[in-house]
């Protein structure tokens, strides 16, 4: 089913390529994660969108080489690091969680994090390693102060800037982050996209940014993957995915979302049901069953993820290369 | 449904003259609140967490409540249905329904609230008995409430089911709450709050959890509920967008106070009161990609050390000396629509800015 996968180029920091991961449940088999492939470039933000069960957070910890793929190729600067990374290859990939809570260990300050880190590595010691504790402290906008304090003595905002320092001091050049502001408060969320944003404009970060909320992707992402069920849907830049979306899916997701300048009861397009458990996907293209543009062949025949007409958006439907207004 | 008139005893009481409000409130006016206090035991003593909170809600119409997380605003629904935790304390304040003063606290608080008033939660896993059929959860108020038989019970709730959209009703009603997704389940968590016909909803962040399709679908069931059901719907959100959605009036909490209210539309597209604008300024908006979304400064405080005066002014663009002095009362601004109210005593200087 699976689309031809891009051509490594020299550029791309990070390629995924048709990456599978099964998961042995009672059920049987779920493959939570079918055949996904994109690529990252330095300084690029790309968005994974997709609703709980899509596979989203699966290959985000593929990616960050927390979870081996069953198969598929994993790629960073061009050379294959699915199966074995060298502590080197480790540090290129860090990942930041949802809850900044619960990834913080309590009984260690915020400076034995770091330095615990930076001596593991080997990256500095002594007073090169506090010098590069401020140094990361001044990057996410924390005072160097806070260097003593323990997680418990922060703000959500405050320990997800802490997560950020930890993720930032091995030097990686790729940061996954998954929710990264799902927890934190309405006023302090955009603390936390302005902080990503500058990581990427000023370190040239690579950024794959897994979030449910359609804005923040929208505000922050170049090239966004919206995922339903374990597989890409659509694929394309920002302007494509938001300005001329071809999947049925993609539509449905920003209808749904809530929008602060429009009225309740508008014309709304309303997917029916919900997304079915992984274990138990919908034949030929997993969204048939909700698809208000389904047709015979969508319950047989599996989509392939390729190029629309009239656009550089790759998109798995048969019905690719028509286009929605609205 | 079973018609509201066909319900035991507790119908009549509503209109006990020695029980009504003297102000008279107008005809379907569900719920008015007044002067809502709560207060939480700390440590080092009581502090208000709810302060002086009021607003009324007319059947059919759904009212939304919005703050960030500590801005009191579960607290003040939680206070309504008389279902507060131990350390919090209703201070002072009446609640009345359809006119009718209901006791502040205690047994006979929940008595008179019970079936009238209704709440969902957000996370309706854990509202719900797992070891126990869900048809059997929704017929156990209307049998033990309003007195019908289990044959009538159990049919009524089939009946909910399906009002609630949940597909083969008769069959559902033998699930388990395990066994049916997420937004099935806060349909169930519904038909329970409307089991007993209710006439006020409290919805404390339902959809939070939820998937954004499915979040869509149940705020459409809600917001169909509440025009087929004369609901009147209170429903608390951090989520400005969620609320703009749903509610015909919009509330915003900061530090337990009410610091602007109106018609959402009014409220949410032009706010006159420096919270409100920041909060709206801080959010990322699907339709305007370009603007960079600004963060308020500072936190929120603490309740236990709430700045004198406005409890907003550390924070805020516009504070002069005067604002740490005075307490700013809720109050109409000119050029805005005539029930919005704000908070701020430079409200007039946000009006149109």
């Amino acid at each position: 089913m699976s689309a031809a996968p891009e051509p490594v180029q020299a550029a791309d920091l990070l390629t995924v390529e048709e990456i599978t991961v099964r998961f042995a449940s009672k059920a049987g088999e779920l493959v939570a994660v079918e055949g996904a492939s994109f690529s990252l470039r330095h300084g690029e933000t790309l968005g994974l969108v997709g609703e709980s069960g899509c596979g989203k957070s699966t290959l985000a910890r593929c990616i960050a080489g927390l979870l081996p793929p069953d198969s598929g190729r994993i790629l960073l600067h061009g050379s294959d690091v699915t199966r074995a990374r060298a502590r080197s290859d480790r540090r290129m990939v860090q990942i930041v969680f949802q809850d900044p809570y619960s990834s913080l260990n309590p009984r260690l300050s915020v400076r034995s994090t770091l330095k615990e880190l930076l001596a593991v590595h080997g990256l500095a010691r002594g007073a090169a390693a506090e010098r590069r504790c401020r140094e990361l402290m001044a990057l996410v906008g924390l005072p160097a102060g806070a260097l003593d304090g323990y997680p418990n003595a922060f703000s959500g905002g405050q320990r997800q800037r802490i997560a950020v320092a930890r993720a930032l001091a091995v030097e990686p050049e790729v940061i996954v982050a998954d929710e990264p502001t799902s927890a934190l408060d309405v006023s302090v969320q955009a603390t936390i996209l302005a902080l990503f944003e500058s990581l990427r404009s000023q370190l040239g970060l690579g950024i794959v940014m897994i979030s449910h909320n359609l804005a923040a992707i929208r505000h922050l992402c170049d090239r966004i993957a919206v995922m339903y069920l374990g597989r890409i849907v659509e694929l394309g830049d920002r302007s494509e995915i938001f300005g001329d979306p071809r999947h049925p899916y993609t539509l449905a997701l920003l209808a749904a979302s809530p929008r602060i300048r429009q009225a309740a009861g508008g014309a709304r397009v309303r997917l029916s049901g919900e997304p079915p458990s992984p274990a138990r996907k919908p034949s030929g293209c997993h969204f048939h069953p909700r698809c208000p543009r389904a047709e015979d062949r969508c319950s047989i025949e599996s989509p392939l993820l390729a190029v629309a007409s009239d656009s550089h958006a790759l998109v798995a439907c048969h019905f690719r290369d028509e286009r929605h207004t609205g | 449904m079973i018609p509201r008139e066909g319900r035991s005893g507790r119908g009549s009481t509503r209109s006990r003259p020695d029980e009504t409000t003297g102000a008279g409130a107008p005809a379907g006016l569900a719920l008015a609140v007044e002067g809502l206090t709560v207060s939480v035991q700390r440590q080092d003593g009581r502090h208000v967490a709810v302060d002086d909170v009021s607003f009324e809600v007319v059947g059919g119409s759904a009212f939304g409540l919005v703050g960030e997380s500590g801005s009191g605003k579960s607290l003040t629904l939680r206070a309504l249905i008389s279902l507060l935790p131990p350390p919090a304390r209703v201070e002072g304040g009446s609640v009345f329904l359809h006119g009718r003063r209901l006791p502040p606290a205690g047994r006979q608080a929940r008595r008179a609230r019970r079936g009238e008033m209704a709440m969902i939660f957000q996370d309706s896993l854990s509202a719900l008995n797992p070891v126990q059929g869900i048809g059997g959860q929704i017929a156990e108020a209307p049998q033990r409430l309003l007195g019908l038989s289990r044959r009538r019970a159990w049919d009524r709730a089939i009946e909910l089911l399906r009002l609630v959209g949940i597909p083969d009703p008769a069959s559902t009603a033998h699930a388990y709450p395990h066994q049916i997704s997420g937004g099935m389940r806060q349909r169930v968590a519904i038909a329970i709050a409307l089991s007993t016909e209710p006439s006020v909803l409290l919805c404390d962040e339902p959809t939070t959890a939820l998937d954004v399709t499915v979040q869509a679908q149940i705020l459409d069931l809600l917001d169909d509920l509440r025009r087929r059901l004369d609901l009147a719907i209170v429903f608390v959100s951090h989520d400005l967008a969620v609320i703009r959605q749903l509610c015909d009036e919009t509330a915003v909490m900061y530090t337990g106070r009410l610091v602007e209210t109106g018609p959402s539309a009014s409220v949410l597209a032009e706010p006159i009161h420096p919270y409100t604008r920041g909060l709206l300024a801080a959010i990322v908006d699907l339709d305007d990609p370009v603007g960079a979304p600004t963060p308020i400064p500072g936190s929120l405080p603490d309740i236990e050390r709430l700045p004198p005066g406005c409890t907003f002014h550390p924070r805020c663009f516009l504070a002069t000396a005067e604002c740490a002095a005075t307490v700013p009362e809720l109050a109409p601004a000119a050029g805005v629509a005539e029930n919005h109210r704000s908070a701020c005593i430079h409200r007039d200087r946000l009006v149109h800015a």
